[in-house]
């Protein structure tokens, strides 16, 4: 031993058990912070990977632009891709089809939302790329690398390679128009007016040189979604909720990490204090002892940081692993990048480093200025306890000598009760406001449902309604096909007024609209005005809808036998000044209301109809997730039918009707789709009047985006509560641990094992009785708090995740009880004179 | 020349209704090389007067002068460093740091100091306490009687002006409690340090120069011992 500071060696090390549990800390919290920040990072990363796929990569860009503004942005130093587009002219395959020759130039490809399936992009003006469902409508059919005679750009047909296919996207399919690409002569700038789409340098601050463009050109827009995710959003407002979101769960993850090691370490040096009073005694400073604390803080730190890095790393790669074993079978692990950043990895073991410091210096101090005469007098704990008298008696006394003493024990030791405590409250606190935040991430990000699963699309060229396009036959054996998950009709919706008893009418729908609505009295009561929108579902559809359903039914046949419909009664009503969209329950039906319907919308007496709320959906299952301020009705073939019938018909028209006018067809995740593309393949031969819309490749990107983003979600709230968990077993077995003395003494005086073990447990269930109310209390205000800066985004409820946060509050009692089991055990085996020998 | 003054020494603990007087107007002066044993009941508040010749507590008035040194002059820091250096303790229950080997325990003042100890005085020092071959044992590992001798070699080990002892023989039994005497007694011979020893026992007052009576808090009687070193 070469100086005093070994000492602080020699406790970690005869202490082991203690070290030990300190280190657990430790590598809980750093792993806590890195897979926190992982995790952040990689949800940012999946959404900016999004936004790009789906608005392309460009900052921003003019719908108007010249030559002169071309040359003016290709001359600015700040900007670093340039790419435009001049629209083409369309050339008509058939009755049916057309496609649109646009000229671009080689940035294009990497700024706007085009996807390349197969080949390359073209690299001169006579190679181009289309979409690959068009080259079957094509003359000839060709394939990559053959010609296709296109007219060009100036209108001129001519005969151009074809070198790439993009990804099919929807809406050019239900158009029946497409978009195809060349390549501009080299360093040609078009004539006339074209889209021209920037990025600016790598390095450049976005947010501050992008208001200097907008008034360069006509028709500016800047690519705003992406640059929220990069954190360079022209609106500052947006950068600054982003910011206070995650301020506020890193500070409340960093003040957990302290708390955690500080709990830890100062019940680690409480129970030695007498030992730092003796080296008072003898001569050492308080700064030397302060100093031996700080020392056994940095030994602890540093085998503990590491550890947690790799443990926080580790436990989202297992959470991650466990969730695609168990069903999200779409991605493939190598698909699934965890990505590894510096900054976390140094963020965190900072963060670590400094919560061990601050953690051990309240501990320090303590040990710092323990009195030496205290020291040596030498009778037992020279921790003063102070016992509360006159308070409310504890419920615990209700159970038997053993509850009677767990009562006075939690009182006894204030200190110790409110450490222990203190950390069941921060693991349920952090589970509360990371399951809320999280669940609202993903309402606000992802606007996923059955309509993601849809690959495929079957419509008549021309839409005849005397006789469907296609037998119920030919769908069931589409639908039967492997891989496939349903195949659903589609059919034209109509449009409704729905006339809502006042009490039933959310006040605030129509505030959020600045709008006052028409009124009417009927039957003594009043109504007020809404629209709605009746849709057919058939019985695929009804069937799918059941993940959805709040209250009621999806049965067809309970549903058309109660002449009843489904409703969604969630809306987005956006407010006409601000532009914000307010999330909303417009309605408040139940199962079994009478909804007063107008299909007429002309408010005659006899036009009016009524139909029963059977079912309530918590979200549209098909199409948009919410409408925006109407009432989002489904019905059952019969019930469509006999309302449809108030539908006035034009003059010269035919009704609508309850007329299919195409299907979709939705793949299981990650289901091989060749099967199911040969028979429609096979189908679209052998009926010449109908087409496919093939969207698979979409389908399957966007999926997965959603998928990620679940994955990332959950995978993150068993990590936190995981970590949580862990927490709560490592303070209450460690206070357990620590005081073997004085259960030996308690066994000395006569207590049975039983007695003991009943005491201990009952103490056990307070604590997480204790812990998971005021966990439940602070997280609910912290989540108050994280729904108001939300809600500046994007106006919603507030949706306290009730289930969620319950069985965590049940989970955390339970782990209270079990973690005490283990120590008790050992502690009844052990020796009664070991236990009351050992040091206090 | 005296080594340890005492001058008015009060202590009281608690305030108004709950006061107690610990110690009341307490003075006497030692000469270097003096065995000295403080007797009384328990209560009698010669602890207490340990305590504040030794530095580890405040006296609610008067002067305790430690090689010319007024002790409660001087600040924290500095009242710890002069312990450290001047005062040696022994206590009843040992009061071993339980992670330090015999040697090391023996040691650790001089350590505090950021000093390389002087090995030979050192193992002289394990020597005369007999603990040569125990030199490498934890506290936990030896008997009642040896773990006492660690405590009086690590009192030693910086070869202090006082030896404060608190019912050093407290702990043992008759013949180790002997032993414990004769080194202290050694340690006045040898090395010429004045040692204050508290004790019940009546041996230990008779092996004393001088016994100095205390009772509620008063000294009452100050008599030379018949012994004499």
């Amino acid at each position: 031993m070469n100086g005093y500071g070994a000492l602080s060696g020699r406790y970690l090390k005869q202490q082991r058990k203690r070290s030990i549990l300190t280190i657990i800390g430790i590598i809980l919290s750093v792993a806590l912070i890195s897979a926190i920040g992982t995790m952040g990072q990689s949800l940012t990363d999946n959404m900016l990977q999004r936004a790009i796929y789906e608005q392309g990569a460009y900052h921003f860009g003019y719908g108007k632009a010249d030559a002169k503004l071309y040359n003016e942005l290709k001359n600015n130093v700040l900007v670093g891709k340039l790419g435009f587009v001049t629209e083409g002219q369309d050339t008509a395959l058939d009755d049916t089809f057309k496609i649109r020759l646009s000229e671009v130039n080689a940035d294009f490809f990497e700024l706007a939302p085009v996807h390349l399936q197969e080949g390359r992009w073209p690299q001169n003006d006579r190679e181009a790329v289309l979409e690959q469902w068009m080259l079957s409508h094509l003359p000839g059919k060709p394939k990559i690398g053959d010609e296709a005679k296109l007219n060009g750009p100036d209108g001129k047909p001519a005969s151009y390679r074809i070198v790439g296919v993009m990804i099919n996207s929807k809406n050019s399919q239900l158009n029946a128009e497409s978009s195809a690409y060349t390549l501009t002569n080299e360093g040609g700038i078009p004539s006339g007016n074209f889209i021209v789409l920037a990025a600016f340098k790598p390095g450049v601050d976005i947010s501050s040189h992008l208001k200097a463009f907008s008034g360069m050109g006509e028709k500016f827009k800047a690519n705003d979604q992406m640059l929220a995710y990069m954190g360079e959003s022209s609106d500052n407002n947006i950068n600054k909720v982003f910011a206070i979101i995650f301020g506020t769960l890193i500070g409340l993850v960093v003040l957990s990490t302290a708390a955690v090691i500080y709990n830890i370490f100062h019940i680690s040096v409480l129970e030695r204090i007498r030992q730092f009073g003796l080296l008072r005694t003898i001569g050492a400073t308080p700064a030397q002892i302060r100093s031996l604390v700080f020392r056994e803080a940095t030994v602890l730190g540093i085998i503990g940081i590491p550890i947690g890095l790799l443990v926080g790393w580790g436990a989202l790669w297992l959470a991650i692993k466990l969730m695609l074993e168990s069903g999200f079978k779409i991605l493939q692990m190598e698909d699934f990048k965890l990505t590894v950043h510096a900054w976390i990895i140094g963020g965190s073991a900072l963060i670590g480093l400094l919560s061990v410091y601050l953690a051990a210096w309240l501990p320090a101090r303590k040990a710092a200025s323990v009195s030496p005469v205290e020291a040596v007098r030498g009778a037992g704990s020279i921790v003063r306890e102070s016992f509360r008298r006159g308070r409310i008696p504890s419920p615990l006394q209700g159970f038997g000598v053993g509850g009677k003493m767990a009562a006075k024990n939690i009182r006894r030791n204030r200190s110790k009760f409110r450490i222990t405590t203190f950390s069941i409250v921060i693991s349920v606190c952090l589970f509360t406001v990371f399951h809320y935040f999280t669940q609202e991430t993903l309402f606000i990000t992802t606007d996923s449902n059955e309509e993601d699963r849809i690959a495929f699309s079957v419509y008549p060229n021309r839409d005849t309604s005397d006789k469907p396009f296609m037998t119920q036959e030919q769908m069931d054996d589409l639908a039967s096909t492997s891989g496939v998950r349903g195949v659903y009709g589609d059919y034209w919706s109509n449009g409704s007024a729905v006339w809502v008893p006042e009490n039933k009418l959310n006040p605030n729908f129509y505030s959020v609209l600045r709008r006052t609505p028409a009124e009417m009295q009927r039957d003594g009561a009043k109504y007020v005005f809404t629209n709605g929108i009746v849709n057919l579902y058939d019985d695929a559809r009804l069937k799918d809808s059941a993940p959805y359903l709040v209250a009621g039914t999806v049965d067809p046949k309970k549903l058309a036998a109660d002449n009843a419909v489904l409703i969604v009664q969630t809306v987005k009503p956006v407010d006409p000044k601000d532009g914000k969209r307010t999330q909303l329950d417009m309605t408040s039906y139940k199962v079994g209301d009478k909804l007063l319907i107008d299909m007429s919308q002309s408010e005659k007496p006899d036009s009016f109809q009524e139909v029963t709320v059977g079912g309530i959906l918590s979200q549209s299952p098909f199409g948009e997730t919410y409408l925006k301020d109407n009432l989002n009705m489904m019905a059952p073939r019969q019930v469509f039918e006999r309302l449809n019938k108030a539908v006035p018909v034009q003059p010269g028209e035919e009704s609508q009707g309850p007329h299919m006018y195409g299907i979709d067809i939705a793949m299981k995740d990650g289901a091989d789709n060749g099967a199911i593309r040969a028979k429609l393949q096979a189908l679209v031969d052998s009926q010449p009047n109908i087409r496919i819309s093939d969207i698979a490749a979409q389908q399957k990107e966007e999926r997965q985006f959603n998928l990620q983003m679940q994955i990332f979600v959950y995978g993150f709230l068993i990590v936190i509560g995981g970590i949580g968990s862990l927490n709560i077993i490592n303070t209450v077995q460690t206070n357990l641990l620590l005081r073997r003395r004085e259960f030996g003494l308690l066994q000395a005086v006569g207590m049975t094992v039983r007695q003991l073990r009943r005491m201990a447990s009952l103490e056990g269930i307070w604590y997480g009785a204790l812990g998971s109310f005021w966990g439940l209390v602070s997280g609910y205000v912290l989540s108050y708090l994280l729904f108001i800066e939300l809600s500046g985004l994007q106006g919603m409820p507030f949706r306290f995740p009730w289930p969620g946060v319950l069985i965590a509050c049940g989970i955390a009692l339970l782990v209270g009880l079990l973690s005490v089991q283990g120590p008790m055990s050992r502690i009844s085996k052990a020796n009664l004179i070991d236990s009351l020998r050992e040091e206090a | 020349m005296n080594v340890i003054e005492a001058d008015h020494l009060s202590k009281k603990y608690g305030k108004d209704s709950t006061m107690v007087e610990a110690l009341r107007e307490v003075s006497f002066s030692v000469p270097q090389g003096e065995f000295v044993a403080i007797v009384g009941a328990s209560g009698s508040g010669k602890s207490t007067l340990l305590h504040l010749l030794g530095g580890l507590d405040r006296p609610s008035s008067g002067i305790v002068r430690i090689d010319g040194e007024d002790l409660y002059a001087l600040k924290e820091r500095e009242r710890a460093v002069f312990r450290r250096r001047k005062i040696g303790f022994i206590f009843q229950s040992f009061n071993l740091i339980p992670v330090l080997n015999v040697e090391e325990n023996i040691q650790l003042p001089l350590l505090l100091d950021h000093r390389q100890p002087d090995k030979e005085y050192i193992r002289d020092l394990i020597q005369t306490l007999g603990l040569t071959d125990r030199r490498k044992h934890l506290p936990s590992e030896l008997s009642g009687g040896q773990q006492q001798r660690v405590a009086i070699g690590r009192a030693l080990a910086y070869r202090p002006a006082i030896v404060l002892a608190d019912e050093p023989t407290g702990n043992l039994d008759s013949a180790n409690g002997r032993e414990v005497l004769e080194l202290l007694k050694l340690a006045v011979r040898q090395y010429h340090q004045t040692v204050i020893v508290i004790s019940h026992d009546m041996n230990v007052a008779a092996e004393a120069d001088r016994v100095l009576r205390m009772q509620d808090g008063r000294l009452m009687s100050d008599t030379r011992g018949g012994s004499g070193v």
